[in-house]
């Protein structure tokens, strides 16, 4: 259901966006013509999905446990997903500031810790080996200039 | 034909220059570790290496990055058979009967004729990609914007068909990656569009990024939200003696190896995901026939022997709509798509006899990466096989920062880091949702294509919406696209007339 409603909102934009473009006539469409017409369907299409949803709820009311055995592992699972786009955030927020190989032993480190490798200095050869590894790579094979901060 | 050998010939010689020939072997063997790496499928594996053909130019680029997608149907096998898990989803069907032969101490042969299949199926399936490829390019060159247009909605159609289980969810995914797709500069007019005043959207969404995000970070963040307990797998790595197959099992899968040939070939030029469509037909066809049925599923070696062809023989075909029309019908095609765009290759009806160089330097390349595979996969398999002895623990940061580093280097773009990482939510909560990314991403790539092609459309007929149906070849694929589309609702009106059918059971939650 949230997966239809979602997807009705985003036609919604889509066209309420597309109606402030030149639609042009149909002889010649204009810029905002096709996204209006995607953004329509895609709405049309959301409400029936969501309809069809909705109409099959009651009959599934009684059986509707299976959303509960889901949450004790989903718990945990919601907070490391969380966690691991958080890092990585953090990770691409200090990629400018303190270069690349700083911001990705830093990502290595923290994403390591999130999966649980227990011993500090295993994840801290790990992370240092894949990032020179990494900079060696792009930076020094294939010629690409990652960000250099005030370290590398 | 005799001239199509001729140019085949040609092609020999420059895919086998030792600058191709490098490239070839690389795209093999980043295709073998890309289908033996869980989560690092072939789409995100290709998207992450294209920024390291950017020196290249168009023939030594193409020739790696197909090589990573034939290569990751030979790898694929071996997480299936060895662990149970499939390195992509064209072995989801080995795990079947392949895991089973492992459990009774047969994974080498199920290796082995995994191994031996692909390279017959490839072998074949190229030959067919030579013979056809040529005049149907020809036969296109009749296709004007309508029928263009016209195709791509019946793509899309089958594409949503056959993936998933709902066919109006794939459309709205396909919808919505149309819609990203008119992001940016009017392909027609150049006017700005949903750009919000940024000069980093006027180039649109970077298909790299929906690729890698989707496909790539999405996984690994399904991964990451496994029990801990999952992430530790036990591997059983075959010595190299123990691979060759016996006489019989020879006997047993040469008929399954051609079926899976044919099979593969034919779904490969149809739209949809190929390779994944063809093992589940091939495993089906196979069970059928089989004069042991109640041995599928117990480690039938023909289980391993259809699928794992049937994948390989759609992958190589699957370049035919993409060098012919030039309108890729699944979602790594349509990766290729976005690579050739960036070295100024536009593929279409013209480009056999425009670029012959380049058409005729792949092929032929796809022979000799055939022939590299099936040495890696022999005598090489237990190396990649300790590859899965890294724990997935490391495996995984280890893949997010290729990730973020490989998106940098497309652009050197921050900006496109964060559009990979909210792609990458993305991908995990459409997961969650039990939807296809498939669809979205041939949208994306295809969506400005679509736009000219309606838009050039109504211009020449002067606003007339009939050129779509007045055109004969329009008319018959919009039929068809009616007709796949009305199927599921007929089939759904003639179940329902008997007994009521228990309809509930599809809305299931996702794995």
């Amino acid at each position: 259901m949230g997966a239809a409603i979602s997807l009705f909102l985003f036609g919604a934009i889509t066209a309420a966006l597309s109606l402030q473009l030149p639609l042009g006539a149909p002889r010649m469409p204009g810029t905002g013509f096709f996204p209006l017409a995607l953004g329509l369907a895609l709405m049309a299409l959301a409400a029936g999905r969501g309809v069809q949803l909705y109409l099959a709820r009651p009959k599934a009311a009684a059986p509707e446990a299976p959303a509960t055995p889901a949450a004790p592992e989903g718990d945990g699972a919601t907070r490391r997903v969380a966690l691991f786009v958080a890092g990585m955030i953090a990770a691409v927020a200090l990629l400018q500031p303190l270069g690349y190989v700083l911001s990705s032993v830093l990502l290595m480190l923290v994403l390591l810790q999130i999966l649980g490798i227990r011993h500090w200095y295993a994840s801290a050869a790990i992370a240092l080996v894949s990032a020179a590894a990494c900079y060696v790579v792009f930076v020094r094979w294939l010629k690409i200039p990652l960000p250099s901060g005030w370290l590398f | 034909m005799l001239e199509s050998l001729q140019f085949l010939a040609s092609g020999f010689a420059v895919a086998l220059t030792p600058q191709n020939l490098m490239y070839c072997v690389i795209g093999a063997v980043v295709g073998t570790l890309v289908g033996v790496l869980p989560g690092l499928g072939p789409i995100a594996g290709i998207a992450l290496l294209i920024p390291a053909t950017f020196g290249l130019n168009a023939t030594s680029a193409l020739i790696m990055l197909s090589g990573i997608y034939y290569g990751a149907m030979y790898g694929g096998s071996t997480t299936s058979i060895l662990m149970n898990v499939p390195g992509e989803t064209a072995s989801v069907i080995t795990c079947i009967d392949g895991y089973q032969m492992a459990q009774q101490g047969r994974a080498g042969p199920a290796l082995a004729i995994a191994a031996i299949g692909s390279f017959i199926a490839g072998t074949i399936a190229i030959f067919g990609l030579v013979l056809i490829a040529p005049p149907l390019a020809r036969a296109a060159l009749a296709f004007g914007p309508p029928e263009f247009a016209s195709l791509m909605v019946f793509a899309f159609v089958v594409l949503s068909n056959v993936t998933g289980k709902s066919l109006v969810e794939a459309l709205m995914m396909a919808i919505v990656g149309l819609i990203l797709g008119t992001i940016g500069m009017d392909p027609v007019t150049g006017n700005e569009r949903f750009t919000f005043d940024s000069a980093y959207m006027l180039g649109g969404v970077e298909f790299v990024a929906v690729a890698i995000g989707v496909f790539g970070l999405g996984e690994i963040l399904v991964n990451a939200a496994k029990p801990q307990a999952q992430l530790e797998q036990r591997v059983l790595v075959p010595r190299l003696r123990d691979l060759y197959p016996t006489l019989d099992d020879l006997k047993r899968s040469i008929g399954a190896i051609l079926r899976g040939t044919g099979i593969g070939f034919f779904t490969g030029l149809i739209p949809g995901p190929a390779p994944v469509i063809a093992t589940y037909a091939s495993y089906s066809v196979e069970k059928r026939l089989s004069q042991h049925p109640e041995e599928f599923g117990k480690g039938a070696i023909e289980g391993v022997a259809g699928p794992e062809s049937a994948n390989n023989a759609a992958t190589q075909s699957a370049f035919i709509p993409l060098f012919v029309i030039g309108i890729p019908f699944g979602p790594v095609p349509a990766i290729l798509l976005g690579a050739l765009l960036i070295h100024g290759v536009t593929p279409g009806p013209l480009l056999i006899s425009e670029t012959p160089q380049l058409f005729w330097a792949v092929v032929a390349s796809m022979y000799i990466g055939n022939f590299i595979l099936l040495l890696l996969n022999l005598p090489f398999v237990p190396l990649f096989a300790n590859i899965l002895r890294v724990p997935k623990k490391v495996l995984l940061p280890l893949i997010i920062l290729f990730c973020v580093t490989g998106m940098f280097s497309v652009n050197n773009s921050v900006l496109d880091i964060w559009m990979m990482l909210g792609f990458g939510v993305l991908g995990y909560v459409l997961r969650g949702w039990a939807y296809e990314g498939a669809p979205l991403l041939l949208g994306l790539v295809l969506g400005p294509k679509l736009e000219v092609a309606f838009r050039q459309s109504v211009m020449i007929s002067h606003g007339d919406f009939g050129v779509f149906v007045e055109r004969p070849i329009s008319l018959v694929l919009l039929l068809l696209t009616l007709a796949f589309l009305l199927h599921p609702l007929i089939k759904r009106a003639w179940q329902a007339l008997p007994p009521k059918a228990s309809d509930g059971a599809a809305k299931g939650e996702p794995r």
